[in-house]
């Protein structure tokens, strides 16, 4: 998930901290020192994100446009200059189109706004925005909340009682309402200097930047992976409880399913599955300790030559076109494939689904999957030309099972034509005149529309006196037949009007040749 | 909390009584000129439909819309009102389709206008609708089971959509007197019940429905809360397809849904099957659908749909999709759809081109088969080398039939019979000398000799087939049949295969021990017996081969910094390399050229022990000598 970092540059920024020992901090370093702790983390563990920095005071700048190289992003934050006043509402409205214009309004972005907490003054500040905030009109909505799933994370450059003694931290709580309750703040703990902002990013990082390390399993074979984004625990509305579900990190592969039975499902969010080298004793990697970067690096060089299950999984689903269905959480499900990056390289990626026992209703329930060798006969056929899905809903839905609508005389009229275009072809299309006679039978008593019945079996005489000399003799005995049947179950009478009855063809003389056809 | 919200559960109460039979005045032509007609034929009289039939069918395409997009969790129960009130259907999940409500109206027929007035009313169809409202739903008893003591917190809310025919203001106040009424005298019942819960919230409405042509008597009213738990609005709307409208749009505000238009489709044209033209389809469907599309800021909303004035629809354009079955696309949702116009053309075109291919229908079976899924992937990853290098035989294709059966919970005699045939074969191959695919990858020169080839292959095999001994007896005839054919390996092998083949064994003996142990004592001594049995068996065995199992060999004296050995031919067992026959004729040659080094000729082993002379000297252990020396 991108990150835009938003740095505040106003003057306030610029107010010196009282720091034991002689140099002289401002506020604005402590926020320097505090990034440049996130950057060096998220160079380690967040190699393949993008983030983006953007400064701010009454106007505000797009530094570095969303990027990996942490150097430039780190370079950047020594050329800051100092400017004039805070103004919140510009710079979040310019993150939005920062985070729209590169990622569109899918792609869930972390917004980390760097802050002492003096919000401005006057137009523009967050106190005069909040203030207006319920007289907008559309075109000038406040930017909150953003357009795209996002969290804001509040980094105060201020410790707690600082922003209690002004409005400030109420202000910055109505910023996280405003985004929907999606976001944080942060506050220094203790005095103000370089140990205690350490901190408080060490906390964000715990927040928002912890590697989701899982281990990926296949029966007996296993790989210890990275599932990048972290995927975010989900909270599912419809339940009486919703409480949010995080995934499992054991992640259990439980079968695999043709690309074409799983045909692009609707998913959560998307991960790429990273195998990795734990290094036990060095999971802790301290804040700031960069020579750990050779030893990884060794490590991933020894792990590259170790035969790994994700590079057998990855090949497998490739060549084969299928998917692995995993098992992500009690009832929680998700798949993993190989997405094709360009036409040479492509990833294991895993997908989620939406959490319960049965996310794509084209497969059934998950937990009814089962071993094709387990099916009586195998239900791909046995030269693979056939699929158990999509399996046939229960109860057909209204445009697969020839429903009767005749709410628009349209409906009605195509109903009778049909019957009537059949009717002119009797006796070859007995079969066809009945059923369509009789699903018009059966709407009109479900519709108590008996009037309909006696209408048509007029129409049916009346066609009976105009065939022609030609006409097969049977014809007329079928009109007649289908005619008296309509008008005795016009008259509503229990015996005749039965729903379930069918108006069976007559049989005559001459009907030899259709009763062989039914 | 959104299952259990008012859409949760819907009850119909259709007025019934004599003035329903009236004609809707509006009329249908349903005899229309088809052409190839004779001419001079005055086609027949338009018909109408009566009150009741327009009510019956906009309800059941009320109920279609919600079905099609919501097959579970939203529940219609459909009730009639005359001179008492007529429950067609209940609030199981079975009950809920239209061919189930199309055959209980049809058993209830259309009203009778010849029936007393003054017994018929539609309160009979609305003190049922509340008793229904009452009564819990499949999904709420599941719910309050899981949730226990927090059982009350399951809601039942619900709504009834009333549609009659009122004869004024005053009276639609009565009717919703009653039902407020009747609520409350039935929560109070609800309370003291355990299969029946208390109305939480209760949404009216009333639909009074007239023939076009006359005055409404009623007045429209937005929704009002007239309790705490009921909230009633009025609706006056005109028969025919103003009374369909009306439920199309109600439909779409009580269950949250957007229309899409399909622009743009081509297809055949009926009468002239070589050309084609383009037509719109317009779908119901969730609104969530169009949530990613308004906040892009992209709408494609393109104006009203035809039919009212009332929605707006998205348009979208067709695209004839191009199969490529195994091509995975993002999704980020799938919604469920219902044509708004079900059976004209266009859409049965458009919903049977996505239909048409074929469907099947599973059976369960008893047990989980996820569960055994999962069963069978530990089975099939026992023995699985990850790379093709470390694998002889899943490289051969004479080990298939083995490699394919031995794998399953339960094999056949046949599938027993296979193996051992595939054994049988490779054991023919071995005889024959046939080569084997073992990888040369990473070892100098041709790798392997044949006979070392056959080595790892039966032992690979081995490991494969030991992996699955514990799933029945029958898998453990297989390996008893492997061990019994593969090729004798070097002496020394076969001096460590036999005592991990006894150790195996007394292993096996011990678990069938403890397997017998807790009901059977007695076999305890049958086992001891046994054991003792072995162990004379094992001492036979030891006197043959004299170096017993038991007595391990002495450890490996050599120090770490050995200086090559020569091998010599008395040492070299089995068939000798050309290398080593040469460098021994080598060696030996040489050897006799110079004369001999002394620290060789004293060597034991091939070793010759330096400073001896210091040993003798200082009276010390050559240990120590370097310590001792420093004194």
């Amino acid at each position: 998930m991108p990150t835009v970092v938003v740095m505040d540059v106003s003057l306030s920024m610029t107010r010196p901290v009282s720091v034991e020992g002689s140099e002289e901090y401002q506020r604005k370093h402590l926020a320097v020192h505090g990034l440049t702790m996130l950057f060096e983390h998220m160079a380690t563990n967040y190699k393949l994100e993008f983030t983006a920095l953007v400064v701010f005071s009454s106007l505000w700048e797009l530094m570095v446009p969303f990027t990996r190289d942490y150097n430039t992003l780190q370079e950047a934050l020594s050329n800051m200059d100092d400017y004039d006043k805070t103004c919140l509402e510009s710079a979040l409205l310019g993150v939005c189109n920062i985070v729209q214009q590169e990622w569109g309004a899918a792609i869930p972005c972390q917004v980390v706004l760097v802050t002492d907490g003096c919000l401005g003054i006057g137009r523009g500040s967050l106190r005069h925005s909040l203030a207006t905030h319920n007289q907008r009109s559309e075109s000038s909505r406040f930017p909150l909340p953003f357009p795209f799933p996002s969290k804001l994370y509040v980094m105060c450059m201020a410790n707690l009682e600082e922003l209690q003694s002004t409005d400030s931290l109420d202000c910055l709580e109505r910023l996280i309402d405003l985004n929907n309750g999606e976001g944080q703040i942060f506050t220094i703990d203790g005095p103000l200097c370089l140990k205690n902002v350490q901190s408080m990013f060490g906390k964000l990082i715990d927040v928002a930047y912890t590697p989701f390390h899982a281990v990926l399993k296949c029966g007996h074979l296993t790989s210890d992976v990275q599932v990048f984004p972290r995927p975010e625990p989900f909270v599912i509305d419809e339940e009486i409880d919703p409480i949010p579900k995080a995934i499992n990190t054991d992640l259990e592969i439980v079968g695999f399913v043709d690309i074409a039975d799983i045909s692009s499902p609707p998913v959560l969010s998307r991960h790429l599955v990273l195998p990795i080298a734990l290094n036990r004793e060095g999971d802790e990697v301290g804040p700031g300790i960069t020579d750990d970067t050779e030893d990884e690096n060794s490590a991933n060089q020894i792990a590259g030559k170790i035969p790994n299950f994700c590079v057998l999984l990855h090949g497998s689903l490739k060549v084969e076109g299928m998917v692995a269905v995993v098992q992500l959480g009690p009832e929680w499900y998700g798949m993993l494939y190989s997405q094709a990056d360009s036409k040479k390289k492509s990833n294991l990626m895993m997908s989620l689904f939406e959490p319960g026992p049965e996310p794509l209703p084209w497969l059934g329930k998950m937990a009814q999957l089962g071993p094709i060798s387990d099916a009586k006969e195998n239900p791909y056929g046995e030269d693979d030309n056939k699929s158990p899905f999509p399996l046939q809903p229960k109860n057909k839905r209204s445009y697969a099972q020839n429903v009767t609508v005749w709410i628009k005389p349209s409906g009605l009229q195509t109903d009778v034509q049909k019957i009537l275009r059949n009717a002119r072809k009797l006796p070859e299309k007995t079969q066809t005149f009945y059923k369509e006679l009789n699903r018009l039978r059966k709407a009109a008593l479900a519709f108590g529309f008996l009037d309909l019945l006696k209408g048509v079996a007029d129409m049916l005489e009346r066609e009976c006196t105009l065939l022609p000399d030609t006409a097969h003799p049977d014809a007329a005995f079928q009109l007649t037949h289908a005619a008296q049947q309509l008008k005795v179950a016009s008259t509503g009478a229990s015996e005749y009007a039965a729903y379930d009855h069918n108006i069976a063809p007559l049989q005559t003389d001459f009907s030899g040749s259709s009763t062989e056809r039914l | 909390m959104k299952i259990f919200s008012e859409s949760h559960k819907t009850v119909f109460v259709v007025d019934h009584c004599p003035y329903m039979a009236e004609s809707c005045r509006q009329h249908v032509e349903f005899d229309m000129l088809v052409k190839n007609r004779t001419q001079g034929i005055i086609p027949l009289a338009p018909i109408s439909k009566s009150l009741w039939t327009c009510s019956v069918e906009s309800s059941m395409e009320y109920c279609r819309i919600m079905y099609d997009i919501f097959p579970f969790k939203k529940l219609v129960n459909f009730i009639v009102s005359d001179s008492g009130a007529h429950v067609l259907n209940s609030w199981t999940q079975e009950d809920q389709n239209l061919q189930e409500l199309m055959a209980a109206l049809a058993a209830v027929g259309p009203p009778n206008p010849r029936a007393d007035p003054e017994c018929c009313s539609i309160l009979h169809g609305l003190v049922a609708a509340v008793e229904a409202l009452c009564k819990i739903t499949e999904y709420q008893h599941e719910a309050r089971t899981v949730l226990m003591e927090n059982a009350e917190r399951v809601g039942n809310r619900g709504r009834i959509i009333c549609i009659t025919n009122a004869k004024s203001d005053s009276h639609v106040r009565m009717l919703e007197d009653c039902v407020q009424e009747t609520i409350h005298e039935h929560n109070k019942l609800a309370a003291n019940s355990d299969h029946l819960m208390q109305i939480q919230k209760c949404e009216l409405v009333l639909i009074h429905t007239y023939p076009v042509g006359e005055d409404s008597l009623v007045s429209d009213r937005p929704k009002k809360e007239l309790s705490p738990v009921l909230t009633s609005e009025v609706h006056s709307v005109r028969a025919g397809r103003h009374l369909a409208t009306k439920l199309n749009v109600l439909v779409q505000q009580h269950f949250d849904l957007a229309s899409t238009t399909i622009t743009n489709i081509p297809m055949k044209e009926e009468q002239h099957a070589n050309t084609s033209a383009n037509y719109d389809v317009e779908l119901l469907h969730h609104k969530e659908a169009h949530v990613d599309f308004l906040k892009s800021g992209d709408n494609h909303i393109g104006g009203n749909s035809r039919e009212g004035a009332f929605k707006e629809t998205v348009t979208l354009k067709w695209c004839t999709p191009r199969t490529n079955s195994v091509e995975l696309h993002y999704c980020t949702g799938a919604y469920r759809i219902s044509p708004v116009d079900v059976n004209s053309r266009p859409s049965s075109c458009l919903t049977n081109f996505l239909l048409n291919e074929p469907r099947y229908k599973m059976d369960g079976s008893l047990e989980i088969p996820l569960e055994r899924a999962k069963d069978q992937l530990e089975k099939h990853t026992r023995y699985w080398p990850m790379i093709i290098s470390q694998t002889t035989i899943f490289n051969m294709q004479a080990v298939v039939p083995l490699a394919s059966v031995i794998v399953k919970e339960a094999m056949t005699d046949e599938d027993v019979l296979n193996c051992q045939k595939t054994i049988y074969n490779l054991v023919d191959m071995e005889r024959k000398n046939d080569p084997l695919p073992i990888s040369t990858v990473g070892t100098r020169g041709k790798g392997p000799k044949r006979d070392e080839q056959y080595r790892i292959m039966w032992n690979e095999l081995e490991t494969l087939v030991r992996a699955h001994i514990s799933n029945s007896e029958k898998h453990q005839r297989v390996l008893e049949c492997l061990v019994a054919c593969r090729s004798k390996p070097p002496e020394e092998e076969e001096r460590k295969k036999r005592g991990r083949k006894r150790e195996e064994k007394e292993d096996k003996l011990e678990k069938s021990g403890k397997d017998y142990e807790p009901d059977k004592p007695w076999q305890e001594s049958e086992r001891l017996k046994s054991l003792l049995d072995r162990e004379k068996e094992d001492l036979a065995e030891a006197e043959v081969i004299k170096d017993s199992p038991d007595s391990p060999e002495p450890p490996n004296k050599k120090p770490l910094i050995a200086m090559d050995e020569m091998p010599t031919v008395e040492k070299a067992k089995g068939p000798m390399s050309l290398l080593s026959l040469w460098s021994n004729r080598i060696n030996t040659a040489n050897s006799r050229k110079h004369q001999e080094f002394i620290g060789r000729l004293n060597s034991v082993n091939n070793k010759a022990e330096l400073y001896q002379h210091l040993k003798e000297e200082n009276g010390m252990e050559t240990t120590d000598n370097g310590k001792a020396g420093r004194q």
